[in-house]
């Protein structure tokens, strides 16, 4: 019996051995295993780093056209602070005439360049002169840092921008140390002291009040952990920190946990990291905050959803001014900064729904960058990618659409929000896309109207039939009188199609010029038939009309479908006199070290011959003075010339208008989503719009003078005849040289001996 | 750098003859005026020490006057060469000025993407500068991007109103971009095109530097 006990001793000693070895063996193969883990995410990048997408610098330079205020606004606009005395990186001081700017370093795609002292002399003109503060040395052209505008990161994805511990002001790494981890600096991973005071705690409440995770196991729990709660994970918790702790030092592991951490969500965005917190919350670099800023990050590290400082401002005040008492108590501020910064405000930047992005626009710049690069490049590269934005344009293009739709709406006695919009801006040599909306609800990205709503562009087709017709020199000018007749034709599906002008009336036997400035169909269509369908759907591909349409008849009056942003397209082909150049949204792109990976050159490429094209530009010049956008010159000053067309479509379900300056074309749409008819016209909806924006961006106006192979002759507009003084109602209007009437006008003839004169003239101008 | 020296030399010469120097207004839109010839404009730097900017075509001496017209002071006739700008110094700005010496000492170290940026940078400023449009289009040529170089010496001559200078060396880039891409007959004509122009600022023309 007693052999038999000792035997069964022995049995279980030796099954608690086997027990314990086991386990052993098995705990050491989880933490080598967990140990791995840790080693693969540390080593290398830790992040999928979303390219950065920013706007194009503002350039200062004498004979910029930038006032005080304007400057002022820009300024603010990059997160710049007014300072009686500009003190560090990212503050200013400006009065009327001068302005003094202490610019941010930036790694610019062609080089660095280092913050400076910028003394600035203003005029209401423009800038004067541009002058190092410093040393007194005028400088030619100084570029400020700029504007972050989205990043593209992955669907649902983690957004964020990386900091280096030694670029971080201390205050934040030691304020973080004494609200979250009093003993980081000391522990191994895990504070056996917190646990203990966490646990008395919580056994006080008689349930869990107070978390005890070290910084360390924050990290762990952000990086490797899923966000369920139960004993198994805090163990594995606990394992991670300590092998961490073992493998990577203090300051390794503090810099991970300042870009990991997670401060905030924006849509699917997730906000992660103090670097694009600070931009974030408050639309300036890290290094720039001051101690209440910080107080603000630091605090909501404990929960950004319940301390959201734009959700709940008084919660979130109540955090911060107790981590400025933790600062205080720590040394980090004084008592007079304490007391200063608790007096302060939030201090956020943006409304409701932070800094101002662009997603319209970082769209149309993702789709231009689908055929050169992999999503993943976009998404976890860090990719630095500089673009054509223009913040001043694309703050005109956003303000007018989205307080013009209301006072439409209003004016037709329709509900409000029932009318959608979209806009383009671009340059006109270059085709660089400046501003971009797709919708009225800027900041959403949501439905792009601009790049995807494919609608009816009515009239906006009909300068490409006259410039068609006029690339005929022998055969038609501007000056060609047009019939206004009823036409009925039956089409090859046996339809008839009879076409009608906007007012339903004949107007009469017509000038080119003018059959297109007042928009009428019925010479269009008469013109149109002359020339061929085919021939004027060459024109349109030519201009940059990509869609598919049958070259039918209707297309003279625009039944074929195009997006905003290839309207735009179209017409700043004829903006740049034929020389077409691809819209673009993108000057570079570099790695996230700042090496160049990729430059979009200006292309240029002449589609169209330059003459006819400043023929059709003069009769759009026309629409603007005596046609249907005449109304426009209320707005945008008369001395500067502009051209443009008007676009209506059947029962008014597309209000278009399209038109440019010497250096800036516009496209602006208004419809409504489920293609109801709105009651509004291209000059009733599209163009008080498109000349509030043309006069906001500041348009230089067209130059009058024509190419070398267009002549200019006074013309009888009524008989498309030569005139002379003689002639009540004659025009000086441009032919291709050589195909300017001789025939004279019954008007001319009177006068005959003052023809002289108009050779004198003709020879000035030659 | 010879050709800067050569280049600064003309100038000189120009000035110091006391001739009508090419002096356009600071608008790049300035349609040529014919004027009655003017004495050089007292700016300092203009044109006397620092070689012009913008890819200057190295011209001849000349005076801007008709052939058979003996006299600098004649009044115009319709033949007198308008007062051109040959250089982007008359026609820019500060701020272009100053991107067109980045460009170019991008250019002379070889690094054509950077040039062609400082030159973006620079139209952006003054779309309408022809000479910034000329030398870029040269820049084209050199990174043998030969359909842009053709494509924007073309640009640039469409909104150049007539100026032979800059014509002159836009149909060089041209040529050289048509032979580039063996069109023998497209280069001939651009060609043809230099040799008018040489014709018009007879008597003396040096011989076309190499690039």
């Amino acid at each position: 019996m007693k052999a038999f006990l000792i035997k069964i001793r022995y049995v279980v000693v030796a099954a608690l051995i086997l027990l314990i070895s086991v386990g052993v063996i098995g705990f050491s193969i989880y933490l080598t295993s967990l140990d791995k883990e840790i080693r693969a995410r540390f080593a290398g990048a830790r992040w999928a780093l979303p390219a950065q997408v920013y706007a194009a610098p503002l350039e200062l330079y004498p004979g910029q056209a930038l006032d005080s205020a304007t400057l002022k606004h820009e300024l603010e606009r990059l997160g710049y602070r007014e300072q009686p005395e500009p003190q560090g990186p990212g503050t200013f001081a400006v009065t009327k005439d001068q302005a003094l700017i202490y610019t941010r370093a930036f790694n610019f795609w062609d080089g660095a360049q280092p913050e400076s002292r910028l003394s600035v002399r203003l005029a209401p003109a423009g800038i004067t002169e541009v002058n190092d503060a410093v040393s007194g040395k005028s400088r030619d052209i100084v570029r400020l840092d700029p504007m972050l505008i989205g990043s593209i990161y992955p669907q649902q994805g983690e957004d964020r921008v990386l900091v280096k511990l030694t670029d971080v002001p201390q205050m934040l790494p030691r304020g973080l140390v004494a609200v979250e981890d009093r003993s980081f600096y000391s522990h191994y991973g895990v504070s056996i002291k917190g646990i203990m005071r966490a646990a008395f705690a919580n056994l006080m409440a008689g349930h869990a009040v107070e978390g005890a995770s070290t910084i360390t196991q924050q990290l762990v729990k952000n990086f490797f952990l899923t966000p369920e709660r139960s004993l198994k994970r805090k163990f594995k918790e606990v394992c991670m920190a300590l092998l961490l702790e073992a493998h990577y030092s203090k300051d390794e592991i503090m810099e991970a946990y300042l870009n990991e951490v997670h401060l905030g969500q924006d849509g699917n965005r997730a906000v992660h990291g103090f670097g694009l917190g600070a931009q974030f919350y408050f639309n300036k670099p890290l290094s720039e905050l001051h101690s209440h800023e910080f107080a603000l990050l630091v605090g909501l590290v404990k929960g950004p959803s319940y301390y959201n400082p734009r959700r709940n401002p008084e919660r979130a005040k109540a955090r911060r001014d107790l981590v400025l008492q933790i600062f205080n108590d720590e040394g980090l501020i004084d008592d007079a900064e304490y007391k200063s910064a608790v007096e302060l405000p939030l201090g956020l930047a943006g409304k409701s729904d932070g800094v101002a992005r662009y997603p319209a626009f970082v769209d149309l710049v993702k789709r231009q960058l689908k055929g050169q690069y992999q999503d993943n490049d976009l998404t976890n590269e860090g990719l630095r990618i500089f673009t054509t934005l223009d913040p001043r344009a694309q703050e005109a293009l956003e303000k007018q659409i989205t307080e013009g739709l209301p006072v439409l709406e209003g004016q037709r006695k329709m509900k409000a929000n029932t009318l959608q919009g979209a806009g383009v801006v671009t340059s006109v040599d270059g085709g660089e896309v400046l501003a971009l909306v797709g919708g009225r609800e800027t900041r959403y990205a949501g439905f792009n109207r601009a790049l995807d709503s494919r609608r009816s562009i009515g009239s906006l087709a009909k300068p490409f039939v006259y410039l068609t017709a006029l690339q005929q020199p022998q055969q038609f000018n501007l000056t060609t009188i047009l019939p206004d007749d009823p036409i009925s034709m039956v089409m090859p599906n046996k339809d008839v199609w009879e076409p009608h002008n906007y007012d339903r009336q004949n107007h009469g036997p017509q000038p080119l010029y003018m059959a297109l400035a007042q928009s009428y169909n019925l010479p269009t269509v008469a013109l149109g038939l002359r020339v061929g369908a085919t021939e004027v759907r060459k024109t349109m591909q030519l201009a940059g009309y990509s869609g598919n349409v049958l070259p039918v008849p209707s297309i003279f009056l625009g039944s074929l479908d195009a997006a905003p942003v290839e309207v735009a397209q179209m017409y700043a082909t004829l903006a740049a006199s034929g020389y077409q150049s691809p819209l673009s949204a993108i000057r570079e792109v570099e790695t996230k070290e700042g090496q160049p990976l990729s430059r979009f050159p200006i292309k240029v490429k002449q589609t169209l011959p330059e003459g006819p094209v400043y023929l059709a530009t003069w009769a759009m010049r026309q629409v603007m003075t005596l046609g249907t956008g005449r109304s426009a010159y209320n707005v945008i000053s008369p001395s500067t010339i502009v051209a443009g067309k008007t676009g209506t479509t059947d029962e008014m379900r597309d209000a278009w208008f399209a038109g440019f300056s010497a250096d800036r074309v516009a496209v602006i749409w208004i419809g409504r989503d489920d293609f109801r008819p709105m009651g509004l016209s291209g000059a009733t909806g599209a163009l008080p719009i498109w000349s509030k924006v043309m006069r906001d961006i500041g348009v230089r106006g067209l130059d009058p003078l024509p190419p070398a192979d267009v002549e200019e002759q006074l013309t009888d507009t009524a008989t498309g005849l030569k005139a002379d003084e003689g002639c009540t109602g004659a025009m000086l209007v441009p032919y291709i040289r050589g195909y300017a009437p001789t025939e004279t006008a019954p008007c001319a003839s009177i006068l005959a001996p003052v023809n002289s004169a108009v050779d004198w003239l003709k020879g000035m101008l030659q | 750098m010879t050709q800067w020296i050569k280049v600064g030399a003309v100038v000189l010469t120009l000035v110091v003859a006391g001739c009508q120097t090419a002096r356009g207004r600071h608008e790049s839109n300035a349609p040529p005026q014919p004027t009655q010839p003017t004495p050089p404009a007292s700016k300092p730097g203009y044109g006397v020490v620092t070689p012009p900017i913008g890819e200057p075509t190295p011209v001849a001496p000349t005076t801007p006057v008709a052939p058979g017209t003996d006299s600098v002071l004649a009044p115009p006739t319709e033949k007198v060469l308008p007062n051109f700008p040959k250089s982007a110094d008359a026609i820019s700005g500060p701020a272009v000025l100053s991107l067109l010496r980045s460009a170019q000492s991008s250019r002379a170290a070889g690094q054509y993407a950077q040039a062609a940026g400082s030159l973006e940078r620079a139209l952006r400023i003054e779309p309408r500068n022809y000479f910034v449009w000329s030398t870029l289009a040269d820049t084209y040529l050199r990174q043998k991007s030969y359909d842009q170089a053709e494509s924007v010496a073309q640009k640039s001559n469409s909104i150049a109103r007539g100026n032979i200078y800059v014509l002159q060396e836009n149909w060089r880039v041209i040529r050289d971009s048509r032979t580039a891409r063996n069109n023998a007959a497209g280069a001939a004509e651009a060609q043809a095109r230099i040799d008018a122009i040489q014709q018009i600022l007879q008597p003396a023309v040096l011989p076309a530097v190499p690039q």
